[in-house]
């Protein structure tokens, strides 16, 4: 079957010795960011990239994929044992998880999480395996007009789930946007926002204002309020692993985690942490232990872990089968792939099955190690909270410097990133997302391209996107995505409109 | 907040000049469907209709309210407290530019040495020893780890003479 061709091609590039290295040290490294309080995953692939440029494509993006997986399960440690998420979508966990490591249950919480990260990991690669294939031959009739829309609806459906605002989340996209036309036009050659600045010929470097943005303003935040919360910090008493009871209630939080973050958070690009906060509410309605719940009950654990894992594979879908990014994480590490030269895209599974199937297996061979790596490590990870916050702060400056040093040898380019980094604080403050910038950035200059594309098909006309059935679906659902919390008061406003007289 | 009110005033500001900027984009040679200006043009008037959006809401009289439970559900980040130490800000942003612009001229193992030492000494005095060799090796060891080992050369500056 072909299938089974394709796997045994990717495990013969996954299982080379420096391949398999490179996983673990993947897997590795995400885990020490995902413990360490502050640096998400956004911002420590955007200070890991830099050690990408000498690989090549392949390595690069197994060892991001173990990034990536690694910094989602590491949060899920501290959540647990300090009460302190390590990112966003690892919130969830701390409400059951720390009350479980109170009772002196850390060890059965930390277990549910590996297993539920294990498995909803293995899940969403079967699937990515599965359905990949065949969601990226349908991408292939895809013209302009449809990539145009498909980015279009991708962009709001992120924008729409991020920050409280959907005013400020809006305006944050239209900055990345606007980011993403600087420089040169490459279709006219005529220059735009350069003011003269011959670096600026080649438009904004994207990892300036990722590290900026992300791994800066993190350090300049710190520095503002230097003050660090004395946390409590639990041991770990009695054993690592489940009872039969634990089991017997872990086991279908597992699956229901699992199959809700993939759909909810993966595939409709809701992101791991909507995906996690879903996942506890569906064991808030649908547990046999629902009154445990909040109480340290191991459900709490099992399916929000489950769920942000199963999304954060989902999201590789959209990245690797469509060339489109469904989160922050994965925006960065498609700019990072185009770094690389490489495009994502339908045309990756013909062009370069290696590189799909060999970072499909990498990602199987990923999960296990994160499995036999976290749990007998989990007193070394706990450690790594002991390095005082000013040394983590002038080590994060460090690498944001060097990493964006690397790419063009440019002293501007690091002006231009403590730049991003001051602007990233004032939106911090102002609490406006910056994710939905960097994918803005990101997929500007596709939009641009598609929309040309499209216009030049259709000799001009905009219609052209309305009369080609999958744009229009997609462009329903980018509408459906924006004005989602509006319904209400749109319902009251046509109600009003249309009473009758 | 009056700060909020001063940057919404501000993100206008510059949602207007980037909308005037594509004004002036120079006229392609070659005249296509869609020329160079459309695309930022669109995002202008988008971005500034956002943020006149953003200023009425912060004029307001009673300022939209945060939808907390939205935010949780969406698991929104944490805003940030109000405390700013902003004596500690400035020296530590005044110390990043300095070592930006001293990467080339001093080179990056003394740069990166100066800045970490004076980082510690800003922040937090009490592990002298101990910092200072940690400083040691994430400069000259970094260097020699990038120069050597993954054969990414980084600027030597005033050691330049070792490599010769």
């Amino acid at each position: 079957m072909d299938i089974w061709n394709n796997v045994v091609l990717g495990f013969s590039v996954a299982l080379t010795p420096f391949n398999l290295l490179l996983a673990l040290i993947g897997v590795f490294l995400g885990t020490v960011i995902g413990v360490l309080p502050g640096i998400g995953p956004m911002t420590g692939i955007a200070l890991l990239i830099p050690i990408t440029f000498g690989l090549p494509p392949n390595s690069a993006i197994i060892l991001m994929a173990g990034i990536y997986y690694g910094a989602m399960y590491g949060g899920s440690t501290t959540s647990i044992l300090v009460n302190a998420p390590g990112e966003s979508s690892s919130v969830v966990t701390c409400i059951d998880g720390f009350e479980m490591a109170k009772k002196g249950r850390a060890g059965p919480a930390l277990a549910a999480a590996a297993i539920g990260s294990f498995i909803a990991g293995t899940f969403a690669t079967i699937m990515l395996m599965v359905l990949g294939p065949a969601i990226a031959q349908f991408a292939l009739n895809f013209g302009p007009p449809e990539y145009f829309a498909l980015m279009l609806t991708g962009l709001t459906v992120v924008t729409s789930l991020a920050g409280r605002s959907l005013v400020k989340a809006l305006l944050a996209t239209t900055f990345g946007l606007a980011f993403s036309t600087i420089g040169i036009d490459l279709q006219s050659g005529v220059s735009r926002f350069t003011f003269g600045n011959l670096e600026m010929l080649d438009g904004l470097e994207f990892l300036v204002v990722a590290i900026g943005l992300f791994a800066l303003s993190e350090v300049l935040a710190n520095l503002a309020d230097m003050r660090q919360a004395v946390s409590e910090r639990l041991s770990i008493k009695g054993g690592l692993w489940l009872t039969k009871e634990d089991w017997k209630r872990a086991t279908p939080a597992f699956i229901r985690g699992t199959l809700s973050g993939f759909f909810v958070g993966g595939l409709a690009g809701a992101g791991a942490a909507v995906a996690s906060f879903v996942s506890y509410g569906l064991e808030k309605s649908a547990s046999k232990h629902k009154d445990e719940l909040g109480h340290g009950a191991i459900e709490g654990v099992a399916g929000p872990e489950a769920a942000n894992n199963a999304a954060a594979g989902g999201a590789m879908i959209h990245l690797l089968c469509l060339g489109i990014p469904g989160s922050g994480t994965t925006a960065i590490m498609l700019g990072a792939l185009l770094m690389l030269g490489l495009q994502p895209g339908p045309l990756l599974f013909q062009q370069q099955p290696d590189f799909v199937w060999g970072l499909i297996a990498s990602m199987y061979v990923g999960n296990v190690m994160l499995l036999v790596l976290n749990l007998p490590l989990v007193g070394m990870w706990v450690k790594i909270l002991d390095i005082p916050l000013y040394l983590l702060v002038l080590f994060i400056i460090l690498f944001s410097f060097l990493g964006v040093y690397t790419v063009n040898n440019s002293v501007q380019d690091l002006v231009l990133m403590v730049g991003f980094g001051v602007f990233g604080y004032i939106l911090r403050r102002l609490d406006i997302p910056a994710a939905p910038i960097i994918l803005a950035m990101v997929l500007g200059d596709l939009m641009e391209q598609a929309l040309r594309q499209s216009l030049i098909i259709s000799d001009g006309s905009l219609g052209i996107f309305f009369t080609r059935p999958i744009s229009i679906i997609l462009l329903m659902l980018a509408v459906i995505s924006i004005t989602n919390p509006y319904w209400k008061q749109i319902g009251a406003f046509f109600r009003r409109a249309f009473r009758p007289a | 907040m009056k700060a909020e009110k001063i940057a919404s005033l501000v993100f206008t500001a510059i949602a207007a000049a980037y909308l005037v900027g594509t004004f002036l984009i120079k006229e392609p040679p070659l005249r296509q469907q869609m020329g160079p200006e459309t695309f930022p043009r669109a995002i202008g008037v988008l971005m500034l209709f956002l943020s006149i959006l953003y200023v009425r809401q912060q004029f307001q009289h009673q300022p939209a309210q945060d939808d907390e439970e939205r935010a949780a559900i969406i698991g929104a980040e944490e805003k940030l407290g109000a405390f700013v130490d902003y004596k500690t800000l400035g020296i530590m942003l005044v110390l990043m530019l300095i070592y930006g612009l001293s990467f080339e001229p001093l080179g990056y193992p003394v740069a990166t040495l100066l800045m970490f030492a004076a980082g510690i000494f800003v922040l937090d005095h009490n592990h002298l020893k101990r910092d200072l060799i940690i400083a040691l090796i994430a400069s000259f060891g970094i260097f020699f780890l990038f120069r050597f080992v993954l054969r990414v050369n980084l600027p030597a500056g005033t050691l330049d003479f070792l490599f010769r």
